[in-house]
C-alpha cells in the first residue's frame, strides 16, 4: 500500500454557528501510530466520524488508503475498525453475538466470524463474559468490549476515540499493550486522547487540533523540544535581584531560594552558555537541574496561542 | 456465499433473531388481540349479522384482521428497529460497516416483511379455531401479503428515520395506520355505505389491501384485484426508492 492511511485536504464541516472542521489538512502514514490531541470541541470526533460516514463533510477531501470516504465508502469502511468514545453497542444480544454480527457486516462467514469473535474476546480478556449482554458488563469491560468489536474485522486502520477515558491504570496498560501489538503487526492506529502521557508514550507523531484546525504535527519529542524548559541553578552567593543574562534562548530569569530559575528554549543546549555567563559575572554555580517541558505544557501553549491568534484575527 | 450475501444475510438474521427471541413482545400480542376480535366481532356480533357477500361474518372479517396485523407488525418492526438503533446509536455498527446502503435497506425491509407474514399466519391460525379458512386464490393471497408487508416495512424505515422520540412511533401506528385500516372495509362491506362515503373510502389505500387479501382468501372482492396489486406494487417500489435515497443521504443517520 503506497497511499497514506488517511489524507485530508481543506476538510470543512459546520454545525449551525460552529465550524467543527475548518480546513483540516492531515496525513497519517501507513503503519503509523498517530495521536490526535486537542481540547473538547476541537473537532477530533467530527473528523473521525467523517472518515467512517457518520458525518457528511461540507467540502474538502478525505481519503483512507487512497479511497474517497464518500465515493468509495464501502472500501473505506472495510478497512476501518472503530472504537468510539460513546458506547454504541447492540443491547439485544450477548456480546459474542454482537461481535459475530459485526464480523458478518464485514462479509466474514459465520464460522470464521465465530472464531474471530472468540479470539477478540480472549484478546481483550473478557472471554468468560461472552454470553453476557453489554449492559451487564462493568465500565472497564465495556471499554474492552468496544476495542474487541473494533478488532473483529481485522482492520488496516484502527481508530480509537478516547479508548482509556475513565479506566483504571491496570486496564489502561492492558489496552496499551493490545494496541501496541496491533501496531507492531502493521495496523495503522489513529488515537485521540486527553491523556498527554498516553500520546507521549505510544505515538510516532501527534497532531494538535484546535477549533477544527491542525495547529501542529510532529513527533512527541520534537514537540517537547520546542517547549520552554526550566533550569534551576543553585548559586553559592544568590543575588538579591535577577541578573541580566545575554544568552540565546533565555526568556525569563527569576530569583529562587538558593539561586535562579531560568526559563529557556532547549534547556540542555542553553545550560553551558548560561553557566559561563554566570561565572563571568562572578557567581559560583553549586547545582544545576533541567526540567524539560512536558508535552502537556507544549499542548497548552500551542492551543492557547492558537486561540489568541483566532481572537486577534476575529 | 460472497461478501455481499454474507453481509445481507447477517443483518437479516440479526433482525429475525431480535423478534423471534421476544415472542411476548412480538407474537403473543397479535394472538391475544385477534382472539378477542374473533370472539367479540365474529362470534358474539357475527352470529346476529349473518352472511356478507355469501360468507359468514367471521370469514368476511378474517382477511381484514390479517391485513391489520400484517401491516401493523411489518411497520412496527422496521420503525422500531431503526429508531431504537438510532436512539441507542448501535445502528452505527451497521452504518460504519462496508454494507451498501441498498443492502441495509433491503435487509431491514425483508426482515420486517417476514415478521408481518408470520403475524398473518398466526392470525389465520387463530381464525381456524373459530371458523374454516378457505383459500380461494392462494397466489393472490401470497402476492398481496408480500407486497403489503414489504410496503409497510419500507414505510416503517421512513418512520424510523423520521422519528425523534418514541412518541412518534405510537402516533404513526395508533393515530394513522389503525384508523385507516378500521375505515378500510375490514369490518363491513363497501356496499353497505352511502355512495358518498363509498367514494371517500376508495381514497383509502387500505381498502385495496383488505379487498386483495379477501379475494385471495375467500374469493370475494369489491375492487379489481389486478389493479390493486399493480398500484400497490408501484407504490412499494416508490417507497423503497425513497428508503434507498434517505439512507444514501444519511437522513436521520448521519450529521
Amino acid at each position: 500500500m503506497t497511499d497514506p492511511a488517511i489524507r485530508t485536504g481543506d476538510l470543512r464541516k459546520r454545525y449551525g454557528d460552529v465550524q467543527a472542521l475548518d480546513g483540516l489538512d492531515l496525513t497519517v502514514d501507513h503503519g503509523e501510530f498517530f495521536g490526535l490531541l486537542g481540547p473538547n470541541g476541537a473537532g477530533k470526533t467530527t473528523f473521525i466520524n467523517t472518515l467512517v460516514g457518520l458525518v457528511h463533510k461540507d467540502s474538502g477531501t478525505a481519503e483512507v488508503f487512497g479511497f474517497d470516504v464518500e465515493d468509495d465508502y464501502r472500501e473505506v469502511r472495510d478497512r476501518i475498525g472503530l472504537a468510539p468514545q460513546e458506547f454504541n453497542v447492540d443491547r439485544f444480544f450477548p456480546i459474542i453475538e454482537v461481535l459475530e454480527h459485526k464480523a458478518g457486516y464485514h462479509g466474514i462467514g459465520s464460522e470464521e466470524a465465530r472464531r474471530r469473535a472468540e479470539d477478540a474476546l480472549k484478546t481483550v480478556g473478557i472471554w468468560e463474559k461472552r454470553d453476557t449482554r453489554f449492559d451487564w458488563l462493568s465500565g472497564g469491560m465495556k471499554r474492552r468490549f468496544v476495542l474487541a468489536r473494533a478488532l473483529v474485522s481485522n482492520p488496516d486502520l484502527l481508530i480509537l476515540d478516547e479508548p482509556t477515558a475513565g479506566v483504571d491504570v491496570q486496564l489502561r496498560h492492558d489496552l496499551w499493550d493490545i494496541i501496541n501489538r496491533m501496531n507492531d503487526e502493521g495496523t495503522t492506529i489513529l488515537l485521540t486522547t486527553h491523556y498527554i502521557e498516553e500520546a507521549e508514550r505510544l505515538c510516532d507523531r501527534v497532531a494538535i487540533m484546535d477549533s477544527g484546525r491542525k495547529v501542529e504535527v510532529a513527533a512527541p519529542d520534537e514537540l517537547m523540544a520546542r517547549g520552554t524548559d526550566t533550569i534551576d541553578i543553585g548559586l553559592a552567593d544568590p543575588p538579591r535581584t535577577a541578573p541580566r543574562l545575554d544568552v540565546e534562548g533565555v526568556t525569563e530569569v527569576a530569583i529562587i531560594d538558593d539561586g535562579l530559575s531560568v526559563t529557556a528554549a532547549g534547556g540542555s543546549q542553553t545550560a553551558p552558555a548560561l553557566m559561563r555567563a554566570l561565572e563571568q559575572q562572578g557567581h559560583t554555580v553549586t547545582s544545576l537541574d533541567i526540567r524539560r517541558a512536558s508535552l502537556e505544557e507544549v499542548f497548552v501553549d500551542l492551543t492557547r496561542d492558537d486561540r489568541e491568534y483566532a481572537e486577534v484575527s476575529a | 456465499m460472497n461478501k455481499n450475501t454474507v453481509q445481507f444475510a447477517t443483518l437479516v438474521r440479526r433482525e429475525i433473531l431480535r423478534f423471534v427471541r421476544r415472542p411476548y413482545n412480538t407474537f403473543l400480542p397479535p394472538i391475544i388481540t385477534n382472539t378477542l376480535y374473533f370472539s367479540v366481532f365474529g362470534v358474539i356480533l357475527g352470529s346476529r349479522i349473518g352472511e356478507i357477500a355469501g360468507v359468514s361474518y367471521l370469514q368476511f372479517v378474517l382477511p381484514g384482521l390479517v391485513v391489520l396485523g400484517a401491516i401493523s407488525d411489518s411497520f412496527e418492526n422496521a420503525s422500531f428497529t431503526i429508531f431504537h438503533g438510532r436512539w441507542n446509536d448501535y445502528i452505527q455498527a451497521v452504518l460504519t460497516s462496508p454494507m451498501s446502503n441498498r443492502s441495509m435497506v433491503t435487509a431491514y425491509v425483508s426482515a420486517s416483511a417476514l415478521r408481518g407474514i408470520v403475524t398473518s399466519l398466526l392470525i389465520v391460525g387463530v381464525g381456524l379455531v373459530f371458523t374454516s379458512v378457505p383459500l380461494a386464490n392462494p397466489l393472490y393471497l401470497v402476492a398481496f401479503l408480500l407486497v403489503i408487508t414489504t410496503l409497510f416495512g419500507g414505510l416503517g424505515v421512513v418512520g424510523g428515520l423520521w422519528a425523534s422520540d418514541f412518541d412518534y412511533l405510537t402516533v404513526m401506528n395508533q393515530f394513522i395506520l389503525r384508523p385507516l385500516v378500521f375505515f378500510g372495509a375490514v369490518f363491513y362491506s363497501l356496499n353497505v355505505l352511502p355512495p358518498l362515503w363509498r367514494n371517500v373510502s376508495l381514497l383509502n389505500p387500505m381498502v385495496y389491501m383488505v379487498n386483495g387479501v379477501r379475494y385471495g382468501m375467500i374469493g370475494v372482492t369489491e375492487i379489481d384485484p389486478n389493479t390493486s396489486l399493480a398500484v400497490l406494487t408501484g407504490v412499494t417500489v416508490i417507497v423503497l426508492a425513497i428508503d434507498f435515497l434517505l439512507f444514501k443521504r444519511g437522513y436521520g443517520l448521519a450529521e
